[in-house]
């Protein structure tokens, strides 16, 4: 009934290979550029001076007014790709250009942080 | 978590998180057990929870007859959120008609009505906020919504702010077990001074005390040292056991006047005049001489031209009653007597801090 909880990954993190097929993921990326034709977006994100991409497909949410060059947020699942790596297929993806990018890393490091600490409290008793 | 670990359902008022729409996370919405003793109120350690505040992307919808169901994804979790829909949102069917008049109120209430119903009706997607109480229906969790809105978070400020707030709520609260235990024997002793100051207080007030030393009021408390080991027997029989083999009734005695002393000192109820040997206490209301010396204080000063406009500033006085009647007077004691100045019209406070006098 009700899909898998999409746990906020950075864009960085989904390409590492730890993430399984089918798993739910919300990540984030500007739009690079759009092939309505074959149902794929391609997100991009500097890091560490490295540039990251993620591939989405976006069969589910079409149509949807591409902005080249803007932020979006992705919702989806892992599905893994014939040419090797990953693709998003995306549930929900929002324009959300504007955001401050710095402030929602910080969120979800604090919100992570914040789950390690709480977890390794509740271990020792298990 | 056992039935013992429960808190009895007496107590749960005392709990701030249970009359509050607690900000947990969806998967420990998800995970929370409900209460064994009234169903519908469920416990995040040892917190009773009734209410709830949930925030995130809509990633599920089914519409019926008379409810909405939103299933929320906040990151952690997916729950469903049951909304049900006004009864004013059914007659919609004619459209604003035009006035000719530029103000039309028939009008105006529909276009709210129709904003109202714009933000009721979420697609997936869009970030919904709901509150209400938390149920189980067929094995699965869902929030009945009480209120609930469309959330426009075009850069997801709303959304960031609350992923912020929330492990902070944590910290400080839901994860703090709430100890009634605690309080329960902290509680007597603490109470035991508040009620001693409350009866020095209320003495001093009836008899218009000016001065006195401890041993003039020790006798007062007596009852609630003695009450202590002879009646009152529940919960201040743990006390009990521990008086016995503490400090002594007359030890316990005095500890509580000078604690109580203290209190009345802190708020600036009694000063001492002069710190000497001597232990004597000034009541601050009722001495006449601190009375005077701080009108003559403001009486001369506002007529200075520095404060001939605003007043004499309270800092101002303070410093002036330190140096020409006594240097202990605390600001506390110096405020409550400029109230009983201010109450007796000898005074006229010019602004929250500034005070004058007409002469």
């Amino acid at each position: 009934m009700l899909p898998a909880a999409a746990v906020v990954y950075f864009p960085w993190e989904i390409n590492s290979g730890s993430l399984q097929e089918g798993e739910s993921v919300r990540t984030f990326g500007r739009l690079m550029n759009y092939q309505p034709e074959e149902s794929k977006a391609t997100l991009t994100t500097q890091h560490a001076s490295a540039q990251h991409k993620v591939i989405v497909h976006t069969l589910f949410v079409e149509p949807f007014n591409a902005i080249i060059g803007a932020q979006y947020m992705v919702l989806g699942e892992i599905e893994n790709s014939e040419g090797g790596g990953v693709v998003i297929r995306a549930r929900v993806l929002n324009c959300v250009d504007g955001v401050n990018l710095a402030l929602f890393q910080i969120a979800v490091n604090q919100q992570r942080s914040f789950f390690r600490e709480r977890e390794s409290k509740a271990t020792p008793p298990d | 978590m056992s039935q013992e670990d429960e808190p009895p359902s007496t107590l749960w008022g005392l709990d701030p998180v249970f009359s509050a729409f607690a900000r947990l996370y969806i998967k420990d919405l998800l995970q929370i057990q409900e209460s064994r003793q009234v169903p519908g109120i469920y416990f995040y350690n040892s917190h009773p929870i009734y209410k709830v505040d949930v925030l995130g992307t809509v990633v599920y919808k089914r519409e019926r007859d008379d409810f909405f169901c939103y299933g929320v994804d906040d990151g952690t979790g997916v729950i469903n959120c049951l909304c049900w829909k006004n009864e004013k949102w059914r007659q919609t069917d004619d459209p604003p008609e035009r006035s000719e008049t530029g103000f039309n109120p028939i009008a105006e209430l529909k276009k709210l009505q129709e904003a109202q119903r714009r933000c009721s009706q979420l697609e997936i997607g869009e970030t919904l906020r709901a509150r209400g109480p938390v149920k189980t229906s067929r094995q699965q969790r869902e929030v009945m919504a009480s209120t609930f809105y469309k959330v426009n978070d075009p850069v997801m400020a709303e959304q960031i702010a609350w992923m912020m707030e929330v492990p902070e709520l944590y910290r400080k609260c839901y994860d703090k077990p709430f100890q009634l235990q605690a309080n329960a024997t902290s509680g007597p002793t603490v109470g035991r001074v508040t009620r001693a100051t409350h009866i020095l207080k209320d003495f001093l007030k009836e008899k218009t005390v000016t001065k006195f030393r401890p041993y003039d009021v020790l006798e007062l408390l007596q009852p609630l040292v003695c009450s202590q080991s002879q009646t009152k027997p529940g919960d201040q029989g743990q006390q009990n056991d521990a008086s016995v083999a503490g400090p002594s009734a007359g030890q316990q005695l005095r500890q509580l006047l000078k604690e109580s002393l203290q209190v009345l000192q802190d708020q600036g109820a009694v000063y001492r005049k002069v710190k000497s040997q001597d232990e004597l206490y000034h009541v601050t209301e009722h001495d006449k001489d601190l009375l005077i010396a701080v009108k003559d204080i403001i009486r001369e000063d506002s007529k200075r031209e520095k404060y001939a406009e605003k007043g004499c500033h309270v800092l101002h006085i303070l410093s002036a009653v330190r140096q020409r009647y006594s240097p202990n007077i605390s600001k506390e004691a110096l405020e409550l007597v400029l109230k009983t100045l201010e109450c007796n019209s000898d005074v006229i406070s010019a602004s929250n801090s500034h005070y004058t006098m007409f002469s």
